[in-house]
């Protein structure tokens, strides 16, 4: 018999924002474009630099985030992601540089849980407080109706466990107790800090589908963590950060491609494999009558594409070095 | 702001530490009603100070609307709920004066509960014993709502102690030794200076005439200023301190 839990995990997230007047917002054909036209930009650093004392914690950062993408925001504990994360939502003042969310500071937008939705830290609930009651307070802060914390309840199937108190829940529960009081706004920006943290792979899982069903339809995910692989089948694009400066701003294409590395591919149907990597236009050598190598392309993507074109895979093997290993490499902490 | 006040008071009826707060009010209230209403000699409860005295143990309130007000700012802090309540409201000083009105209001229901129950109990000793009740009807009334006012102020301003100070247990220990101690001491030793302190503002208010005691009228304005005191000092603090 399936548990409760696992019901929630394998249902399919088709449509994760449904508003009250029941207009589902990720499932249309045709989504209105992201609010801000103007300047294009969703989030924007420049120059953002935070220095605890002696301790410069970030460094003169600037990016911008433009609407409708999935970024990842990388580095390892420490690098500095969380203090920009705070900068960026008004918690904590930059010792220089700005930082603007849909064109203004923060602290200057007028309803900011409307249009941005944020999960910071997985533990931020009174335990002696029932999971409806702090998704109520802050719904009814922000002028919304008590009937959207059922919506959002019911958006990750915590109804069943929304009237006990927060201190019985399990880290996945706190997770989706969270993402359900970001979402409590409808909002057209998600930004999410270590989201996958304490999760299955299940849930991360769960969360992946929910954030590209979210991202569909021109709305925007700024998502943190120190763990590539958790967020590499999910964004567009990645921020590396590593000990508050930027080092590395691209899309998860042009990271792969930088890896440089190459992928060995065994297959009875090589004609085809190779027919389907050409559309793609993939480098392929081949090594054999069974096989040869891709490059610039991760396995995942090959794997995805064999999948669409019907053609088994027999053996997928990544040569030389992975995206972890760019990762850690641009990361790691200078040699002596 | 009223969104926000409503989201502050149902921060205080959500969690169970404020029905231990109420609780823990009322079983002291009887405690102390009932012990001096009932073992006082009946010769140490003839004046009309004296009568104020009992009648007046509901005052004690004040202390457990000041701590509700603490805990309705720290536990934010202790727990990190802050951080969501300015993500949703990042005006600071909407938020702090949202939870100040909370306080207030909360701290009136307080002084409600906690005097009504104070005067009824001492009320009934003075008649049960057959004593004549010794306060006069503008007495009686500056006495309700002198209490009252203060046990609300108290409210107040224990969510601008709390906002200064942001640590739970500091805060508790900080408004107990002060309220207990430090202040007792002061007006003991220096009462030119210790009536203007808080607690003794309080006694003032509800029109108890010990000597050095502020008249009434200026205790009520001196309590109105420390509320007012400390609500600036955390409306600014609010503003400028960076939330980890």
């Amino acid at each position: 018999m399936r548990s409760k839990h696992e019901r929630w995990r394998r249902k399919p997230v088709a449509n994760p924002i449904r508003r009250s007047d029941g207009l589902a917002l990720s499932e249309q054909v045709a989504p209105e474009p992201a609010a801000p036209a103007a300047s294009g930009a969703v989030v924007v650093a420049d120059g953002l630099t935070k220095r605890f004392g002696s301790v410069l914690a970030v460094d003169s950062l600037s990016f911008a985030l433009a609407p409708g993408t999935i970024t990842g925001f990388l580095g390892p504990n420490g690098a500095g992601k969380t203090t920009t994360l705070r900068m960026l939502l008004g918690l904590a003042s930059p010792s220089s540089g700005s930082a603007s969310v849909f064109g203004r500071p923060y602290s200057e937008l007028a309803q900011p849980a409307l249009r941005i939705g944020t999960v910071l830290e997985a533990t931020d609930f009174h335990p002696g407080r029932t999971g409806r009651d702090h998704l109520r307070m802050l719904s009814r802060s922000a002028g919304l109706p008590d009937a959207r914390v059922d919506e959002v309840l019911r958006l990750v199937e915590l109804e069943g466990s929304a009237g006990r108190r927060v201190k019985g829940y399990s880290l996945g529960m706190r997770q989706r107790l969270g993402l359900a009081a970001a979402l409590l706004g409808d909002p057209e920006l998600l930004i999410l800090d270590e989201p996958a943290n304490g999760l299955d792979p299940e849930g991360v899982r769960w969360l992946r589908d929910f954030l590209r069903a979210f991202a569909t339809g021109g709305r925007t995910v700024l998502v943190s963590s120190h763990v590539l692989a958790e967020v590499a089948q999910t964004v567009d694009q990645v921020l590396i950060i590593n000990r508050g400066k930027l080092v590395v701003e691209s899309s998860l294409e042009q990271l792969t491609a930088r890896v440089g590395g190459s992928v060995r591919v065994r297959t009875p149907e090589l004609a085809r494999l190779q027919e389907a990597l050409q559309r793609s236009q993939i480098d392929f050598t081949t090594l054999n009558e069974q096989g040869g190598l891709v490059h610039g392309v991760s396995s995942e993507r090959i794997g995805d594409l064999a999948f669409a074109a019907g053609v088994p895979i027999h053996e997928l093997v990544a040569e030389g070095s992975s995206l972890e290993d760019v990762f850690l490499e641009l990361t790691a902490e200078p040699q002596p | 702001m009223i969104a926000q006040v409503r989201a502050e008071l149902l921060k205080i009826r959500s969690t169970r530490t404020t029905i231990g707060i109420v609780v823990g009010m009322i079983a002291l209230i009887l405690l102390f009603s009932l012990l001096s209403g009932l073992l006082t000699k009946a010769p140490s409860l003839t004046s009309t100070e004296d009568q104020r005295g009992l009648l007046g143990v509901g005052s004690l309130a004040g202390v457990f609307s000041a701590l509700a007000g603490i805990m309705l700012v720290t536990s934010e802090y202790r727990f990190g709920t802050i951080r969501p309540t300015f993500l949703f409201t990042p005006k600071r000083s909407r938020v702090v004066a949202a939870k100040l009105a909370a306080g207030l209001l909360a701290g009136i229901l307080f002084g409600v509960v906690g005097e009504g129950l104070g005067f009824a109990i001492g009320y009934a000793a003075i008649a049960g014993r057959g004593l004549p009740y010794a306060l006069n009807g503008g007495q009686t009334a500056l006495l309700l709502f002198g209490t009252i006012g203060g046990i609300a102020l108290w409210g107040a301003l224990g969510v601008g102690i709390g906002m200064v100070v942001r640590n739970q247990v500091g805060a508790i220990i900080g408004l107990l030794a002060w309220g207990f101690i430090a202040e007792n001491l002061l007006f003991a030793f220096v009462p030119s200076v210790g009536r203007f302190a808080p607690a003794h503002a309080s006694d003032a208010l509800m029109g108890l005439t010990t000597d050095h005691l502020l008249p009434a009228a200026a205790g009520g304005a001196t309590l109105v200023a420390w509320t007012l005191a400390f609500a600036l000092a955390a409306v600014g603090l609010a503003a400028r301190r960076d939330v980890t």
